[in-house]
């Protein structure tokens, strides 16, 4: 898949489940720059990427997920 | 005092050993001493004699523990302030603490309007192996928990209840050496922090700690993983976030697996005991008030573990506190009978930091044993076995447990009513997909855009207190009692958005 149509899905994902566009897509953004991505809504993003994606993340992999590079890397290398 | 003699020992015996492991950093016991040491001389020359008490922001670095420990031994108690809360909350609890120095390991000064003194970069000086005289009356620390007018209430501890609880814990026969690997996964301003360093410390034992930009579940599976832990006291939720991922864990070097601050399930539980499947799991309970924890209960492996509504018992009082169930006139109610849990005993603090109203309200005394006893509600609606373990039901006012934070829900309310002018709004905890408790907020209008009052909330009240879901409701629908239907309300949340 594209790095664009993931991004593009990773981005539907978070606007359905914050309820907001207030950020910008790009490879260094973190929870931290977004509204409303802690913990909690944490969970119910990786379930929602998970589920968009059919994959499953291990738990190894949440550690990686520093930013949204790398949150697209782990998820190009499960598809 | 024996305590800190002990620490000191145990420190001064295990220089070459590992006493903590942050961010993927060793530290030996004797870089913890040169920096214990470090931050003794600036207290010594920067605080008052007079200050009983000082301030502490709650980073996650050697610093912050070394200050815990250099002002105990300077005979001084220790106030956490978590530089992620709002200002004005922190404000708040220094002002109620008279606090006039804030220790803070920061770069820049987190709170200026005070005694600031930075540690991070200090000179070393020699070591200093003599702790201040302290008696069981000195003060050890100051939590501040959540409070029913808004106003957070302060629980001090002395070292008399602190080494009473480390005596108490030390009679539950869970060995640890110098060779173990402990987890401590909590925030500083919340208790169960003190037995996750304390412990090990006075062991020689290493302590793990999560830095604060880490997801906790799966930053704890990594320290189980990577570092093979051997003791690990969490609170349940995390089991709850660790469950879709159970058959990737197995640690075998687990041997104590404790769990504390909210209600653990057994079922949970037995899916837990194959992740660590040499560990002795162990559910303890107790609050603030009585120093950390104070009943225990050992799980047991392939036989029956007595539960209520699918709750693990909460086992029995430890060596130095009594505890009784109580009806509303403060009579002990029968064996298998429903009563408020009150506690009594060595560890139970002197009361509330100048509170004398909310002291009146929630210590009594009773003839206990022949003797004239002071008690503590815990406003935990709890029946006793036969056997004596104690069965945990609820909570018999309206607090509820957010991620493992002690949250007064009438808090939420009170500022969401001051906010928004004649609305009533009704704050309650509502289990999410994942089974953990968030704050789900009524409000008894019609629908408007929340924005603006969730705004203004987090700028009073910490993240995790902050509403993460808002229903509206024209009428609130009332119980016999007319008073509002708190479970009605509750229905409400029962589809949740992320379905």
């Amino acid at each position: 898949m594209e790095i664009n149509i993931i991004k593009e899905k990773i981005n539907h994902v978070l606007i359905s489940v914050l309820g907001h566009n207030n950020f910008e897509m790009h490879d260094e953004l973190t929870a931290n720059d977004v509204d409303g991505w802690d913990s909690l809504s944490h969970m119910i993003i990786l379930t929602n990427i998970e589920e968009t994606f059919n994959i499953k993340f291990k738990l190894r992999d949440l550690n990686k997920l520093k930013n949204m590079g790398s949150l697209v890397s782990v998820i190009q290398s499960k598809i | 005092m024996k305590i800190l003699d002990n620490l000191l020992n145990s420190i001064s015996t295990n220089l070459n050993n590992n006493a903590f492991c942050i961010d993927n950093r060793f530290y030996t016991y004797k870089e913890l001493l040169q920096k214990i040491s470090n931050i003794r001389a600036v207290i010594k020359t920067s605080v008052n004699e007079d200050e009983t008490a000082v301030g502490l922001i709650t980073n996650d670095d050697i610093e912050t523990y070394a200050s815990i420990i250099a002002l105990w031994f300077e005979g001084k108690a220790y106030v956490p302030i978590n530089p992620e809360f709002p200002i004005e909350r922190n404000i708040n609890i220094i002002d109620q603490a008279s606090l006039r120095s804030i220790l803070d390991s920061s770069n820049k000064k987190v709170i200026n309007s005070y005694n600031s003194i930075l540690t991070k970069n200090l000179s070393n000086t020699e070591n200093n192996l003599f702790p201040a005289k302290i008696s069981n009356d000195t003060l050890a620390y100051i939590f501040f928990t959540s409070g029913t007018t808004g106003i957070p209430k302060g629980v001090p501890i002395n070292f008399g209840n602190l080494s009473a609880f480390i005596e108490a814990h030390g009679s539950l026969d869970y060995t640890i050496t110098k060779e173990d690997r402990c987890l401590q996964m909590f925030e500083l301003t919340f208790d169960l922090s003190v037995v996750s360093y304390l412990v090990p410390l006075l062991k020689g034992a290493c302590v793990y700690t999560i830095p604060k930009n880490e997801i906790k579940y799966s930053y704890i599976f990594q320290l189980m993983e990577d570092y093979n832990l051997t003791y690990a006291l969490m609170v349940p939720s995390i089991l709850q976030y660790l469950r879709p991922y159970f058959d990737e864990i197995n640690c075998p070097s687990m041997k104590y697996s404790l769990f504390c601050g909210e209600a653990l399930p057994l079922d949970i539980t037995e899916e837990w005991s194959k992740c660590v499947p040499n560990a002795t799991i162990v559910n303890v309970y107790g609050p603030t008030e009585c120093t950390i924890y104070c009943t225990e209960y050992t799980y047991k492996r392939n036989a029956e573990n007595k539960n209520r509504n699918g709750i693990l018992t909460i086992g029995k009082e430890m060596l130095n506190t009594s505890t009784i169930i109580v009806d509303k006139n403060n009579n002990e109610v029968k064996v298998g009978e429903q009563g408020e849990l009150c506690l009594s005993g060595l560890q139970l603090t002197t009361g509330y930091w100048n509170n004398e109203d909310k002291n009146r309200e929630v210590f009594f005394y009773k003839k206990h044993k022949g003797k004239k006893t002071r008690f503590y509600r815990t406003g935990d609606l709890c029946c006793a076995e036969k056997d004596g373990n104690i069965l945990y039901i609820g909570r018999i006012d309206f607090q509820a447990k957010i991620q493992g934070f002690r949250v007064e829900l009438s808090e939420i309310e009170f500022h969401v009513k001051t906010t928004l002018n004649k609305i009533n709004a009704v704050a309650l905890a509502v289990s999410n997909n994942n089974k953990n408790s968030e704050i789900g907020l009524v409000l008894e209008s019609d629908t408007f855009d929340t924005k603006k009052l969730l705004d203004n909330l987090k700028s009073k009240l910490p993240n995790y207190m902050i509403p993460t879901q808002v229903r509206f409701l024209n009428t609130f629908p009332l119980n016999t009692n007319g008073k509002t239907d708190r479970n009605k309300l509750k229905e409400l949340f029962n589809s949740i958005k992320a379905a």
